[in-house]
């Protein structure tokens, strides 16, 4: 059994080298993992977000920037897209190990505040560690939850009905600031007579273009716990966006369905679309007509209901190096260069030193820049109201559910009943 | 069939041909289902960007390079070639592990007789009703307290240990079924438990053991959450990672990228089971006793 011997020793030694190499990616994991502090006072953090690559770069660009202006602090970018990003973020906050700062958005605020994982920056700001002045048309208050400053913006955006200009123009109707809900129907009519499309893409599903009919008639969509209207007033909206279809003035809701993940508006199947101006860019590169931004029906003749939304930027309540935080973020927000960089790829700049630094060449940028300008002078934009924990799911919910009443598989009465009961299970989760 | 009886049976010839010409137009319509989504993304690959969700067409009007060669740019400063060196990593570990540790462990269930042998049997199969998400908090926490996120550990551990039910399953029933007389022969000549393992029964569960390699492979390729929870920093995401990146919900995303990047991975799959497939049919024919 001499040679059986060797057999097994080699086989031991083969099992021991396997448990080996994987002790020994443990080994590098801790060496490079943590990204605490090391000998010379260099610390270092995680900063997070989603986006395309467009973003990407831009944002890669900042980093440097900061870097060499805070040599002591380096930041280690972790990105991926929307989805993707929440999906894990949801399982790092649970393990208690978010990164040190990210990307964040209204309907996340209060989500993650009840379970503790937002730093509060407002201490931060009074430890003179990060600036909250100069931020642009009030947006600071985003990220302000029961008083607390758990996010700062960095750009701000608003609702917007993106039109087929060309469209618009061969059936000579138009657009004018303070145009009723009737006026933008009849509108769509002429369109679909004229032209044999559909006037719109589907403007019921949308939960915050809901959100400013209801401010438009002194409601909201969410309080601070609950939703903020009836399951009347939800069936009645649904109803008339089911008939609308039905006689043809929405897109077929199949087709609409079947041209995806190009936008309906895009493709040509109908002319106007409501969604964040910031995201108005993607109809110049889908589609082959030519695109801008109208104003909001009203129900009186002037308020739309309009606010400015924000993307923001949050630090993680655990973080082992709050003041580096708060001072990356300072720098993020208020750096004129970090500016010029980013432009308006999260929205119209949010402190006025980034806004003044930037000055936009393109006519997609320029078009987004005019309409906010628009609506702010205009005096219309409101104050951002609550987003209770769970509205995130009640935004896909109410998607989701209206995509049903769309193709005619729920009665608009069950759908409504059906969102109130999914909005309740979404609050107490 | 000689010519002397052709005429004689002129019917049932032609009744068999015609039945044979509907079997092979049959076999082809139902490969043409299976193959046209193959079909779609190869032709896709050579479209441009714009067309991809606009045309129905099946194939391009005029083919173009742009999606392939772009790849060579990388994305978001990454190259194309690090996603694929890490999930190669990723699923060359994977399968080590799995065959290492399932094969063991599947001998010492199929071969030793032990106190508790059935009842460990019976948990190691239940831990195969555990749905995935009820794992994943409390393993992320405890990788987490290990500090070992942001590497390829959490993915490949379990594997070294045995964790993956099915194939030690699988294993344990192809060595059940390996002829007794085989072991009981090497133990007369004296071989222990790890030379009649090593010697005996690993060789002859060649298929089983192809079988659960091929699909470790697979499954570590196209692993998606797994790598999304661990690996934070972009240079060491996977391919499946690193395709989600060509999205962008907000702006323009770039499908022709994402295709052309999604056909390439295909190709290390298919190699790996080209590679495997014939152990696979050789391993059936030979194991057993023979003469």
């Amino acid at each position: 059994m001499q040679q059986g011997g060797n057999v097994e020793r080699r086989t031991i030694l083969k099992a021991a080298g396997a448990s080996l190499a994987v002790a020994g990616l443990g080994a590098t994991a801790t060496a490079c993992g943590g990204g605490s502090g090391s000998g010379d006072g260099t610390v270092t953090i995680r900063y997070a977000w989603w986006g395309g690559e467009p973003r990407t770069i831009a944002i890669r660009k900042t980093i440097a920037l900061f870097e060499k202006k805070f040599p002591k602090i380096k930041v280690k970018p972790e990105f991926t897209d929307y989805e993707a990003f929440w999906e894990k973020f949801q399982t790092q906050a649970s393990g208690g190990n978010p990164p040190d700062v990210f990307q964040n958005a209204v309907g996340f605020l209060r989500k993650y505040d009840k379970r503790g994982v937002l730093l509060d920056l407002k201490t931060q700001a009074d430890a003179g560690h990060l600036s909250l002045e100069n931020f642009r048309n009030g947006v600071l208050a985003n990220g302000q939850v029961d008083g607390k400053q758990i996010a700062v913006p960095v750009g701000a955006n608003t609702m917007a009905l993106v039109i087929d200009l060309n469209a618009f123009e061969k059936a000579g109707v138009d657009a004018t600031f303070g145009w009723t809900w009737d006026e933008y129907f009849d509108a769509l009519q002429t369109i679909q007579d004229k032209l044999k499309i559909a006037g719109d893409t589907g403007y019921f599903s949308i939960m915050y273009l809901y959100d400013l009919y209801l401010r438009q008639n002194g409601k909201a969509f969410f309080t601070d716990t609950d939703l903020g209207f009836t399951e009347d007033d939800l069936t009645e909206w649904w109803e008339d966006g089911f008939k609308r279809v039905k006689s043809g003035l929405v897109a077929d809701p199949k087709k609409v369905e079947q041209v995806k993940p190009k936008s309906a508006l895009s493709a040509g199947l109908a002319a106007s679309e409501f969604t964040w101006d910031n995201f108005s860019i993607r109809y110049e590169g889908e589609g082959e007509s030519d695109y801008g931004l109208a104003p909001i029906p009203t129900t009186d003749g002037k308020n739309t209901g309009q606010y400015l939304g924000s993307l923001m930027l949050s630090g993680f309540s655990g973080t082992k190096h709050p003041e580096e935080v708060a001072q990356f973020i300072d720098f993020m927000v208020h750096d004129p260069e970090v500016g010029e960089i980013m432009g308006y790829d999260r929205g119209l700049l949010a402190t006025t030193e980034q806004y003044e630094a930037f000055e936009p060449t393109d006519p997609s940028n320029k078009g987004v820049a005019a309409y906010e300008e628009e609506v702010a002078a205009a005096g219309v934009l409101g104050k951002i109201t609550p987003h209770p924990s769970g509205a995130d799911v009640i935004e896909a919910a109410f998607l989701r559910i209206g995509g049903e009443v769309a193709q005619g598989r729920t009665r608009p009465a069950d759908a409504a009943k059906a969102l109130f009961s999914e909005a309740k299970a979404a609050f107490a989760g | 069939m000689t010519s002397a009886t052709r005429p004689a049976l002129p019917a049932a010839s032609e009744r068999r041909r015609s039945g044979s010409i509907a079997w092979h137009v049959g076999a082809l319509a139902v490969l043409a289902v299976v193959l046209y989504p193959v079909i779609w993304v190869v032709g896709a690959s050579f479209k441009p960007s714009k067309d991809i969700i606009a045309g129905l067409d099946l194939l391009p009007a005029e083919p173009v390079w742009e999606n392939f060669s772009g790849l060579a740019d990388g994305i978001s400063g990454i190259s194309i070639s690090s996603f694929f060196w890490n999930s190669l990593v990723y699923a060359v570990l994977a399968v080590a592990g799995v065959v290492l540790s399932s094969s063991l462990t599947a001998y010492a269930f199929a071969k030793i007789r032990f106190a508790g042998r059935n009842l460990l049997f019976t948990l190691m199969i239940g831990t195969l009703l555990l749905p995935y998400h009820v794992l994943l908090i409390p393993q992320y926490v405890l990788f987490r307290n290990l500090e070992l996120t942001d590497t390829l550990v959490p993915l490949v551990a379990g594997k070294f240990l045995a964790t993956e039910a099915f194939f030690v399953f699988l294993m344990v029933q192809f060595m059940r079924g390996l002829p007794r007389e085989l072991d009981e022969a090497a133990r007369l000549d004296g071989c222990g438990h790890l030379r009649t393992y090593w010697s005996i029964v690993l060789p002859l569960s060649r298929p089983a053991i192809i079988t659960s390699a091929i699909f470790t492979f697979i499954n570590a390729w196209n692993d998606f959450m797994g790598p999304l929870i661990y690996l934070n920093t972009p240079e060491k995401y996977t391919v499946s990672l690193g395709l989600m990146m060509f999205r962008d919900q907000e702006g323009i995303s770039d499908y022709g990228s994402m295709i052309a990047m999604s056909l390439v991975a295909l190709v290390p799959v298919i190699a790996f089971f080209m590679a495997f497939q014939r152990y696979l049919i050789d391993g059936m024919a030979t194991s057993g006793l023979k003469g």
